[in-house]
């Protein structure tokens, strides 16, 4: 197996299909956290002409990948696991690469099976339709989970921070077995939290209905996480609905990126 | 064969279902269904069933939470079955990604159709059903059918359409007058025209020919109302944009282009220039509200992205006018649409666009009036980003080479140009069903991306969208300089069937048209490979100055550009005031129905107030700008709702397009048309001075901005004319004292409805004004909510309160006269700058403009997001004598161009609003009431939780 070197930048491959619509503010956020983010097509990885071994990070933006025609993430999870499935397993048994989706890159990572149990090609749990029925943005109070074994989680705060949500399918299900293997082998990495800090399942704090408030999710080496609110649109204080009211306020999505950073530079 | 795979929820909620038994219920008030479920319906052609329950079990079936069947029916015997699907020929944006995705799993589909099924248990009979889907309009039958049974085959068969010769040469008037009508739209006179070329060139035209004179001419694309030389009330008056073009370019400071391209560009920051264009999509949305909304979102971005030589979108805005949701149903004319289903479902096309193309829905307003019930206004604004190099268009070359990206070209949204230009009938829906179509988001997204990477490879010489008069009018338009050759048996098309005359005018969704030098050709190509666009070479630039469309090798259409582009002559348009109305505009300085400062109870006090915060046009509307994403980007640095539970409202939009620069843009916009309908001078006055407010409340500095004006306006008859020519002049004095440009804009004159019984109604005249521009620092900007207890809050700004006319105010109270605000135009630029000067120096802690509702409107929806409550002051021998003996005419004056403003201290107050009028109004309070004092005495205190609750009702019954 090839391991790339690590140059003093870390290299993030941003993955673009028809209908991926937040590439460019993930790049961004790579970017700012000392990251070599580059937008890719996944037809340029077909093609050949980009390689995933050449990179250390693989980031799943948000978006409509082919529309989420059938399902959510669906075609585009189709797509890897047709073409990529040999690819995508040497990349993440790597111990210097990380995997990120957020939002729709989260709905593709469930539906390829990488996460939660890194079954490429079978489905253990799904992000179904928002119990309220509908597409929502808004900003959501969230909080890290202890004990998580998510490795891009070191000194986040323990306390509530906000994330914004931006969708309609992002409700977290599983089988109840499957759940117990989650929560056993903790692989939540954020809930969903009421204003005390607590998970909660009641509406709107947690914004479709997600079982055990599950906000995102890893695996069992922590280096693959999925979550459905969106980081790479807090990483700039501005970007916060209050910022002019809480003149303390930093951008609560940032030491995420730094972390995914670190972790990969350390590796 | 065709396999059938139907796939249901097994565990947890029917979401769809449970949602149209809730309607049933809530809405209908029917009890007789005791459920509903709903299947996916997915017929696949041309493969093996083996192949078939593959692709049920890989991709369309889940199986946590689903199920399958195969070629046989979910449903029991006991229940009601109606299967909802799109008509043959209508685009169903699923089956390109299902026909890719079984590719990718090496299955091989000839073509593949989707539908939804719905599954009602209960006592109801079929027929009861059915009706239910109508009333529930689960149904829409101008782009869906039920499927009565299992089709044959899902490709849609024929053989391309004929050529005709049309005899005009040898029509008499009312022959041709058969001709043109509900097809041509042309008048007598320019049928002449018409007829004349033809007889001079020696033939009869093709269908082709009279199909792209018609477009060419169309209201829509040639505005002859704004081009023509005009007499107001028997004198002479310049044409209408005349006078707006030539007001407008003696401020061009920032001017890059203005009135020439796609959208209006100006100056930027760092080698950047930023556009803006604002469309309407009234007709379409009038008979089909979802598909209607989704395309005039998608042609907009298109001509945001068809400027220059393409420009990145990077928001967009939504402004609605409907009759009241609530109106009695029987007001309703035939062929009419109610309008709660056309406000959901203008906002739920909307949201499904332009969520997927990925462009933040960052501002909107909705507006209400029953005169909207036979044709709503439905504004759709886009913006963008472009570097200042290529915001102009080059000019196409001989030899460069015509090719069309994108969308395939179906028969859909055939005459949609011709027909936005008529006046709707009853008979619309029927006849013009095909003038609707469907977006499909996704093929804009990809098109968009790789246009995009085209502009920044410099691969192209020239961009045009296809638009209204498809490739008639875009063709017509990039080709006008040099001729082109065109062959439309290159076309690629969604079915066979079409008539050349339909390849060329169809205006099916997601196509550009572009010049590419022959030399770039294969790059831009490879390109569009990438980004998975189709690309079709259609013909060329050829130097012969005609317009030659050729079909398998024969000739359909030859015609000169010069008479095409300036065949038209100049209209001569006459106006007059109407008279024979009652004189609305009372002379008298307090009109009846003024509580005239009685004492009234504080119960009554509230009750007012209650009213007026739950009239529509007021209400909270984040209900619907939660479905809109406005978070896409990452670019948004003051959200549409902040506050201490994010439910504040604020003015405008502040964003920041690259990221790690700190200058942003500001966007904004106004409307009243109620006032219009009063006073069309002081109306347009008000909307332009409402969009500046807007704009310079969250810290935007007007000196820096361009405006565009959009006209939604009845028919031009003598007196809507009179009236719109009243608009135009006010815009120009918005132009001349404000000291900035009109840099883009667009009239739709056909918002009158005719019912076959001779009803008559004409929409209020909208003039939409919206505002874009630039400021240094997005991160000096502020919100409306109130900052902190204790703090002085005070009116900035010349009110008139003398004048109530059109408020919300005495539309509450049924007063249906006096005159509307005047604002005083000496007064609002400096009022306008004081107030940016105060926000970028840090003094102003939170702005919010004064508008419909009025000074204690503002002051509410201050106090939502502050978390806190205010007391006001009024007193004696101040501003204006209303304020102690007119306290609801001081409450609830609309005059905009006011602001209530926070600061710290009143000294902050004096030493900041040195030169324009302002008035201390009180202090913001910890206790959430607002409480109204008048000479120390109280009238009334409201809790400020309790009018929240009101304020937000109305949407959320609507949008649960």
């Amino acid at each position: 197996m090839t391991i790339v070197k690590m140059k003093t930048k870390p290299k993030v491959l941003v993955l673009k299909a028809d209908g991926i619509n937040r590439d460019e503010e993930l790049a961004f956020s790579f970017e700012i956290s000392g990251g070599d983010a580059k937008i890719v097509h996944i037809n340029d990885l077909r093609n050949g002409r980009e390689k995933l071994k050449n990179y250390h990070i693989l980031a799943l933006p948000g978006g409509f990948a082919y529309g989420d025609d059938i399902a959510s993430g669906k075609i585009l999870a189709v797509e890897l696991t047709s073409f990529f499935t040999e690819e995508l397993k040497q990349f993440i048994s790597r111990k210097d690469t990380a995997v990120l989706g957020v939002c729709n890159g989260f709905q593709t990572l469930v539906r390829t099976g990488i996460l939660p149990f890194r079954n490429i090609g079978k489905m253990d749990a799904i992000l179904t339709n928002n119990d309220s029925g509908r597409f929502e943005c808004r900003w959501v109070p969230v909080k890290v989970e202890k004990n998580s074994r998510c490795v891009f989680l070191e000194n986040m705060p323990d306390e509530i921070m906000h994330y914004p949500v931006a969708h309609g399918e992002g409700k977290f299900f599983a089988e109840p077995e499957v759940l117990q293997k989650i929560e056993r082998e903790h692989l939540v990495a954020f809930r969903y939290t009421d204003k005390h800090g607590d998970p909660t399942l009641t509406y709107p704090n947690n914004p479709n209905g997600s079982i055990n408030a599950i906000m995102g999710v890893t695996d069992k080496t922590g280096s693959v996480l999925g979550l459905m609110p969106h980081p790479e649109c807090f990483t700039r204080r501005e970007q916060h609905p209050n910022w002019r009211r809480m003149p303390s306020l930093k951008p609560q999505g940032l030491p995420l990126f730094k972390n995914i950073i670190d972790y990969v530079k350390k590796a | 064969m065709i396999h059938t795979i139907r796939v249901k929820t097994s565990r947890g909620p029917d979401i769809q279902g449970e949602g149209v038994l809730h309607d049933i219920r809530s809405v209908l008030k029917i009890n007789s269904i005791q459920k509903v479920e709903t299947a996916s319906v997915y017929r696949l052609e041309g493969i093996s069933k083996l192949q078939a329950k593959k692709l049920a079990e890989i991709l369309f079936c889940e199986k946590i939470n689903q199920a399958y069947s195969l070629n046989k029916p979910f449903a029991k015997k006991s229940s009601t079955v109606f299967e909802v699907g799109y008509k043959p020929g209508v685009m169903n944006p699923q089956v390109t990604s299902i026909i890719k995705s079984a590719r990718d799993l090496g299955i091989n589909i000839t073509t593949a159709d989707t539908s939804i099924e719905y599954e009602f248990h209960g006592q109801a009979k079929k027929q009861e059903v059915k009706e239910i889907l109508e009333k529930l309009h689960l149904l829409n039958d101008t782009i869906q059918h039920i499927v009565m049974e299992e089709p044959k085959t899902l490709l849609t068969k024929g053989t391309a359409g004929k050529t005709t010769i049309i005899p005009i040469r040898k029509m008499n008037n009312s022959e041709l007058l058969a001709l043109s009508k509900d097809k041509l739209f042309l008048n007598l006179d320019e049928l002449h025209i018409v007829k004349k070329y033809f007889v001079k060139i020696k033939r009869n035209p093709t269908d082709c020919e009279l199909e792209t004179i018609a477009q060419a001419w169309s209201e829509h694309c040639v505005h002859k109302t704004f081009k023509a030389n005009l007499i107001i009330d028997g004198k002479k008056k310049k044409p209408l944009i005349q006078r707006i073009k030539e007001e407008a370019l003696k401020h061009n400071k920032n001017i890059v282009s203005a009135f020439v391209d796609n959208s209006g560009v100006m100056d930027f920051y760092d080698g950047f220039a930023i556009c803006g264009k604002v469309e309407t999509h009234n007709s379409p949305s009038a008979i089909e509200p979802y598909g209607g909304a989704m395309t005039g979102s998608g042609g907009v971005f298109r001509d945001v992205l068809g400027t220059g030589l393409g420009a990145k979108c990077i928001a967009s805005t939504d402004i609605f006018c409907f009759a009241h949701p609530n109106m009695n149903p029987s007001l309703l004319p035939n062929g009419c649409l109610p309008p709660d289903y056309l406000l959901k479902r203008v906002v739920a096309g909307v949201r499904d666009y332009g969520n997927r193309v990925g462009i933040p829905t960052n501002n909107g307003s909705v507006h209400f009036h029953n005169d909207f019930r036979a044709k709503p206004t439905v504004v759709v604004g886009a913006y963008g980003i472009l570097p200042k190099k290529k915001a102009k268009k080059g000019r196409p070359k001989i030899g460069d080479v015509i090719v069309c990206v994108g969308g395939k070209t179906g028969r859909d949204g055939i005459h949609g140009a011709t027909f936005s230009s008529g006046e709707m009938t009853e008979k619309t829906s029927s006849i013009n069903s095909s003038a609707v179509q469907i977006g499909n988001a996704i093929e804009e997204k990809r098109m968009f991306d790789a246009i995009l990477e085209a502009q920044r490879q410099n691969c192209i010489r020239a961009i045009q969208d296809c638009g209204a008069g498809g490739f008639s009018s875009a063709i017509g338009e990039i080709g006008q300089s040099q001729g082109v050759s065109v062959y439309l048996d290159k076309v690629s098309l969604k079915y066979k069937g079409l008539a050349p005359w339909e390849i060329w005018v169809s205006e099916s969704q997601e196509r550009m048209i572009l010049a590419i030098p022959f030399k770039n050709l294969k790059q831009f190509l490879n390109i569009c490979k990438l980004f998975n666009v189709q690309a079709s070479i259609l013909g060329k630039f050829d130097g012969s100055k005609k317009l030659q469309v050729y079909f398998r090798k024969k000739s359909v259409c030859n015609l000169d550009m010069k008479f095409l582009h300036h065949g038209l002559p100049q209209r001569i348009m006459r106006a007059k005031k109407n008279t024979s109305d009652e004189p609305i505009q009372s002379p008298r300085r307090w009109p009846d129905g003024l509580l005239r400062g009685k004492l009234i109870s504080e119960n009554e006090w509230i009750a007012v107030l209650e009213r007026v915060l739950s009239h529509g046009n007021i209400a909270s509307k984040e209900q619907i700008a939660r479905l809109y994403d406005h978070s896409v980007g990452g670019t948004n640095d003051l959200q549409s709702y902040s506050g201490e539970e994010l439910d504040s409202p604020n003015d405008a939009v502040v964003i920041r397009p690259i990221l790690n620069k700190e200058f942003g843009m500001v966007i904004s916009h106004g409307l009243n048309p109620v006032l219009n309908a009063i006073d069309p001078y002081w109306g347009s006055i008000w909307a332009s001075a409402e969009a500046l407010a807007n704009y310079t409340a969250v810290g935007g500095d007007y000196k820096n901005a361009s405006l565009i004006n959009n006209y939604i306006w009845p028919f031009p008859d003598e007196e809507s004319l009179w009236s719109l020519d009243k608009s135009v002049d006010a815009v120009v004095d918005i132009m001349k004292k404000l000291k900035i440009p009109v840099i883009s804009g667009k009239d739709s004159l056909s918002s009158t409805y005719r019912g076959k019984d001779g009803a008559v109604i004409k929409i209020p005249p909208v003039l939409c004004m919206s505002v874009f521009g630039k400021i240094p620092n997005t991160s000096k900007t502020i919100t409306s909510d109130f900052k902190k207890e204790n703090s002085s809050f005070v009116l900035v700004g010349k009110m008139d309160f003398s004048r109530m006319g059109g408020s919300i105010y005495y539309e509450t109270q049924e007063i249906r006269h006096g005159e509307v605000p005047h604002v005083d135009l000496e007064i609002l630029p400096k009022t306008l700058t004081r107030i940016y000067r105060g926000i970028v120096q840090g003094k102003i802690l939170s702005c919010h403009d004064i508008s419909e509702g009025g000074l204690i409107t503002a002051l509410f929806e201050m106090c939502i997001g502050g978390g806190m409550g205010a007391t006001i002051h009024l007193r004696g021998g101040r501003m204006d004598s209303s304020e102690v003996n007119h306290p609801e005419a001081f409450l609830f004056n609309e005059t905009a161009g006011c602001f209530i403003v926070e600061v710290e201290h009143e000294s902050t107050a004096k030493n900041l609003f040195t030169d324009v009028p302002f008035l201390m109004l009180g202090k913001t309070t910890k206790e959430k009431l607002i409480t109204v004092q008048r000479n120390n005495r109280k009238m009334f205190s409201a809790d400020v939780a309790l009018l929240k609750k009101v304020w937000q009702e109305p949407m959320k019954k609507l949008f649960p």
